[in-house]
């Protein structure tokens, strides 16, 4: 019988993270992967609706707080020092980093940024 | 290299987007190093329930438990849950230390540009399912350990399994029980209230198991028809759904230990429906004067027809009757000129047992 705890990944309040969903698939553009690449900036319009500068995309969103809030949990493996409260060693635990209760989802087809206007700097 | 507001500002100008229309406060979105390990199962995204969530809050953890051939579960510290993988199309990512417009409207001050870092995205997240008790593993435990009577040494083990009723025949459910299940199963999955039950999504999500006009025909049998908003739901009859999961539970067992059937009983109903031993009036009959109590199925339709033949039987079943426990097994042998009491007195010899006045027959039963 497999049994693998999941819990606060340390006393006191869990953070909150948003969720941001987006259609389609990411990839990285070159063979270094994605880490530290910049995806793009975020706005808000005044009213409050969420706009996403992808490279040439424009995307209009929208902001849903969830029914069902969403867990993040991280994998943490044993080490040498795990044991729990009843000295047995501990076995893979997931760790609840955060929780998500607001999501960002922009499902609306993507508008291609026209770019034949130099920019001004 | 972080990204300064003139180079966001550019974008802007670039994207033909008014800047005076946006609010001052943008997120410059950048990939953390560990971002891509969904994958390698780093780390994932569990959907949870209101409850659920208020009791990572307060510091409870969960369990998740399963054999290898098993479906895996995930347990709180009252509920049980069936953990399965959704898969979406879309991309999810999770970032900390986004803000959503009303935060940022409640703040004060207005900084220009917060470089947020996404922590991790996939493309599935773990989802929670309620476990309604598994019928068939049921039977199955029950099948290993036969009830022998009451000075069985497995009586008196403790450690055994909890149900015993005499002995299990497998018998097909009706069509109807099966529709039933199908649709409270449903009704469990999909946390509705049982007085709320949308007719259109009930044809959607089992008009792939069922011809729909069969589900709709269980509905009516078990619910009241109304419209809301233009949106037809059913309210499910409690009673009616209790009684006929009684049926079900007792329709293969001789008997059923009372306490242990209770529990069953109240566990395999749908949330939030109470069940009750008077339901299940001219269905089952409950010996209270048996160690341990047991309860059997007992459906006056299975019974003769005309009054002697009827007495007879229940006579023969049981030796004295109170009026409360026959009653609904006569009832519908009351005519224009007949009450009960009529038919008792006719029929029967009535005399005091311990206070109470039971009813017995009149002449010896060969």
């Amino acid at each position: 019988m497999v049994q693998i705890v999941i819990s606060s990944a340390r006393a006191g309040g869990l953070a909150e993270w948003v969720l941001m969903e987006l259609q389609g698939e990411i990839e990285a553009r070159y063979s270094t992967g994605l880490a530290g690449n910049l995806l793009g900036d975020l706005h808000y319009t005044t009213e409050g609706i969420p706009v996403l500068i992808v490279g040439h995309h424009i995307l209009y969103g929208k902001i849903i707080h969830l029914e069902k809030p969403f867990a993040v949990l991280v994998k943490h493996t044993p080490g040498d020092q795990d044991c729990d409260e009843l000295r047995h060693e501990t076995g893979t635990r997931y760790l609840v980093t955060a929780l998500i209760k607001d999501k960002i989802l922009f499902k609306i087809r993507p508008k291609p940024i026209i770019t034949n206007v130099p920019k001004k700097v | 290299m972080k990204r300064t507001r003139e180079e966001v500002d550019a974008t802007l100008l670039i994207a033909k987007l008014n800047a005076a229309e946006l609010m001052p406060t943008v997120h410059c979105l950048s990939f953390g190093p560990g971002a891509s390990g969904a994958a390698a199962g780093d780390f994932c995204l569990l959907e949870l329930e209101p409850t659920l969530c208020q009791q990572l809050e307060d510091g409870h953890r969960l369990v998740i438990r399963g054999d290898k051939d098993e479906q895996a579960v995930l347990c709180s510290k009252d509920k049980t849950y069936d953990l399965k993988i959704a898969d979406t199309s879309n991309m999810l990512l999770f970032i900390p230390g986004c803000k959503t417009p009303d935060q940022l409207k409640k703040e004060e001050a207005h900084c220009n540009i917060i470089h947020t870092e996404i922590f991790g995205f996939s493309n599935n997240y773990w989802e929670l399912r309620r476990c309604r008790p598994k019928l068939k593993k049921l039977k199955k435990l029950l099948m290993e350990n036969p009830y022998e009577g009451p000075d069985s040494q497995r009586e008196k083990d403790s450690h055994c399994s909890k149900l015993r009723p005499c002995y299990w025949r497998i018998l097909e459910f009706d069509y109807e029980m099966k529709l039933l299940n199908h649709v409270t199963q449903l009704v469990d999955s999909e946390s509705w209230s049982f007085r709320k039950v949308p007719l259109n999504t009930c044809l959607q999500e089992l008009g792939p198991l069922e011809p729909e006009e069969m589900i709709e025909h269980c509905l009516k049998c078990y619910g009241k028809k109304y419209v809301d908003e233009g949106e037809v739901y059913f309210e499910l009859d409690a009673d009616k759904i209790c009684r006929a999961t009684a049926h079900m539970l007792l329709q293969n067992a001789v008997k059923f230990n009372l306490a242990e059937f209770q529990e069953v009983w109240q566990q395999s109903v749908p949330e939030g429906m109470i069940t009750s031993l008077d339901q299940l009036k001219g269905l089952a009959l409950v010996d209270r004067h048996s160690r341990p109590e047991i309860i059997f199925l007992l459906k006056v339709d299975d019974l003769p027809e005309d009054n002697q033949g009827r007495f007879n039987s229940l006579f023969s079943l049981r030796e004295k009757w109170t009026e409360e426990d026959i009653a609904p097994y006569i009832e519908d042998l009351c005519g224009e000129k007949q009450t009960i009491g009529a038919l008792l007195t006719k029929y029967s010899h009535s005399s005091m047992q311990n206070g109470v006045k039971v009813y017995n027959s009149r002449r010896p039963i060969s």
